[in-house]
């Protein structure tokens, strides 16, 4: 699920991509929009390359004639440049053209999801709770998953089981222990196993795989069993067909298991939390708690020690809603409006931002985390660019000086958010030093990117003043009354803003200390 | 290409020919899966567009449409050698593409700035190995290397332009 897509899309290109890995590409084409953005940019980029290589071939081959040694460089050397003034009008003129097909709809190769996990390790890596799972094998090593299939049917595995998906209404034990439940309306699933293959009439069966030996027991309902050579059998409640020493894979507390995992999970965290509001290089830590007693509701308390209420965030627009575990706030940002408007004061020389996010979707060009108003010199901006990868950005611009883009130094992490880290929880940060100049971002306590920007200068204050979380508040000079929406499509529940710039160590230990599960 | 000046009533169809030359390639190229069947293709587009350009308004909109069809059609009769994309993704593709052409043209243009940003050895490499008429296998044979590791090396030169090239565009219009 994690594929290199630009080594992906540049083999197909060089036409060395074998045919398997082409049809996942092809798949993934059509269901990521992005994806598309990019094999088309690359194609381009493929063009383009072959008439800079043709203008360059025939520049040497005048540069060479006799004729060309005494005159100058030939004028015009790339073949696109005619396309100016007049092609411009031309082509906006035909800038409405195509509108067909605008809206297509979003394909996946999905059968089934990975609904909630236990303790798992899956030898497949990138394979998480909430994944959609596409035809396979899937292998289970350790701990419990529930694996959902679009038809309905649910299937609890326990480590070390393999199984293969081979649809929404059919799959295969190849080793270990499986339970089976089967509604009315998936009546019909079919699971295989050595010498055997069970017919689900709606029910509940567990199945034990060791070697080619397959022992199954039904709990509830009626199960046909087709073995080779025998007449199809009718198991019904409590029979059980074939030999086993493990028992069978029980299902009762399972949900239990679960939520008492997210408990710790969460009560862990709240102590680590609980230490890290006394780091007296906090400038800001929202927790992204609930106050019942807050009348308005609207409070975004900084729990930083020793409290500075002028730090404190007014939720605007954005609801509550559930963080990383039950019990755990957070705020949701869905309308153009919602924001966390805050005021942190204060001239630093180092930052470190850590955030807490679920995204739901990259949809706009520029997706808010943390954007100071307007963008005057040495305020900070944190975003999502469109291809999901990080932005920092921080500008000094000259007094004298107009143009903007000249003095912005932009750092981007390579894309994170794709459709498999969409809809769960991540830990994001970045760091920055005014004196290195390094940026450095992380995902999931990895480092994503280290730069220095080449406009950097050693020692410029950075001053954050009145800023938004989740979107881009009261932006000012080019945009007086009106401006581009960048709220972001997810949610929060922490953002801490430390004075310093934070070790990798100390950004993993935020990320182990609060990851979800 | 012969010669606009001897056929007078062709110049305008030259002229919009070459206006939209590297769009149309760029358009058809996105639709084929390699770079020789898509000149093959732009030869057969630009006969079809020469023939008939008399009879249209809009010479772009049906630049287009006759190119997705010279490309749709050459999918259809080309040997399956090797996985081509099925023609939903193709035609998906083609609207896209064809949405796409300004993007494009910008991105072709930052382009210059982002080679001469790239170290000269990686420069001169690149635009060699798009030079017609070098084989990778020659190439990397020249430079000592396999072609594997020379493919690895230009994959990584692209991706390393890919990303100069958007960034340039997002940074034009950073505010």
């Amino acid at each position: 699920m994690n594929h290199d897509w630009h080594d992906l899309i540049q083999r197909y290109i060089a036409g060395t991509l074998p045919d398997d890995e082409a049809l996942a590409l092809q798949n993934a084409l059509k269901s990521d929009k992005d994806l598309r953005a990019l094999y088309l940019d690359y194609m381009n980029l493929d063009v383009a390359l072959g008439s800079q290589a043709e203008s360059r071939a025939a520049v040497k081959e005048i540069l060479a004639s006799p004729m060309a040694r005494e005159t100058s460089r030939p004028g015009r050397r790339y073949p696109w440049l005619p396309l100016t003034a007049a092609a411009a009008i031309v082509l906006l003129a035909f800038i409405v053209w195509p509108r067909a097909a605008v809206d297509e709809e979003a394909i996946s190769n999905g059968v089934a999801m990975v609904s909630d996990t236990l303790d798992a390790a899956f030898a497949e890596a990138a394979v998480r709770s909430g994944d959609t799972i596409a035809p396979g094998k899937l292998t289970l090593n350790k701990g419990l998953a529930l694996i959902e299939f679009f038809s309905g049917a649910t299937v609890l595995i326990e480590g070390a089981t393999q199984i293969e998906i081979i649809s929404a209404w059919e799959a295969r034990c190849v080793s270990g222990r499986v339970r089976v439940h089967v509604p009315p309306a998936a009546k019909g699933f079919l699971m295989h196993a050595p010498d055997v293959k069970l017919e689900d009439l709606g029910t509940e069966f567990a199945l034990n795989v060791k070697g080619q030996d397959s022992a199954v027991h039904v709990f509830d309902g009626e199960v046909i069993a087709h073995t080779k050579g025998n007449a199809p059998a009718s198991l019904k409640e409590g029979m059980t067909l074939g030999q086993t020493d493990a028992g069978f894979l029980p299902i009762d507390d399972v949900h239990d298991l679960v939520r008492q995992r997210q408990e710790r999970r969460h009560a862990e965290w709240q102590k680590w939390s609980e230490e890290t509001r006394n780091d007296s290089r906090l400038v800001a830590y929202y927790t992204f708690k609930h106050w019942p007693d807050d009348r308005w509701d609207r409070l975004v308390k900084s729990c930083a020690i020793p409290p500075q209420k002028q730090r404190d965030g007014g939720a605007v627009g954005a609801k509550w809603t559930q963080g990383r575990w039950p019990g755990k706030d957070a705020l949701e940002f869905k309308r153009p409006g919602d924001r966390v408007r805050m005021n942190p004061d204060g001239s630093y020389s180092a930052l470190t931002l850590s955030c807490w996010v679920k995204v739901d979707s990259v949809d706009k060009k520029y997706n808010a985390l943390l954007l100071t108003d307007g963008y005057d010199n040495g305020k900070p901006h944190w975003q999502i660019y469109e291809d999901g990868s990080l932005m920092f950005t921080i500008m000094y611009r000259p007094d004298a000086s107009a143009s903007v883009a000249a003095w912005n130094q932009m750092y981007f992490s390579r894309p994170v958010f794709s459709a498999d880290s969409l809809g769960r929880w991540h830990h994001i940060a970045v760091s920055y030093d005014n004196q290195s100049g390094q940026v450095v971002q992380y995902f999931d306590g990895v480092e994503v990117s280290r730069e220095v920007s080449r406009l950097h200068q050693p020692g410029r204050p950075i001053t954050f003043g009145p800023s938004v979380i989740g979107n881009w508040g009261l932006p000012t000079g080019n945009h007086p009354s009106h401006f581009p929406i960048r709220n972001l499509n997810g949610a929060i529940d922490e953002f801490a803003i430390y004075s310093a710039a934070l070790s990798g160590a100390e950004i993993r230990s935020i990320f182990e200390n609060g990851k979800p599960e | 290409m012969s010669q606009p000046s001897d056929h007078p009533p062709h110049e305008p169809f030259f002229r919009l020919y070459a206006e939209h030359e590297v769009a149309l390639h760029t358009f058809v190229r996105s639709l084929l899966p390699t770079r020789e069947e898509a000149a093959e293709v732009m030869q057969e587009v630009m006969v079809i567009l020469w023939q008939k350009s008399g009879q249209v308004d809009e010479f772009r909109p049906w630049a287009f449409g006759v190119a997705r069809l010279a490309a749709l059609r050459h999918l259809e009769r080309r040997k399956r050698d090797r996985h081509v994309f099925d023609s939903e993704l193709v035609h998906q593709l083609a609207d896209e593409s064809a949405a796409m052409s300004e993007r494009h043209s910008d991105q072709r243009e930052a382009l210059e700035s982002c080679l001469q940003k790239l170290p000269t050895t990686q420069r001169e490499l690149v635009l060699t190995a798009y030079t017609k008429g070098t084989r990778m296998d020659d190439l990397a044979t020249r430079r000592g290397q396999t072609p594997m590791a020379l493919y690895k090396l230009l994959h990584r030169i692209r991706q390393a332009l890919l990303e100069c090239v958007r960034r340039t565009l997002a940074q034009e219009e950073m505010i």
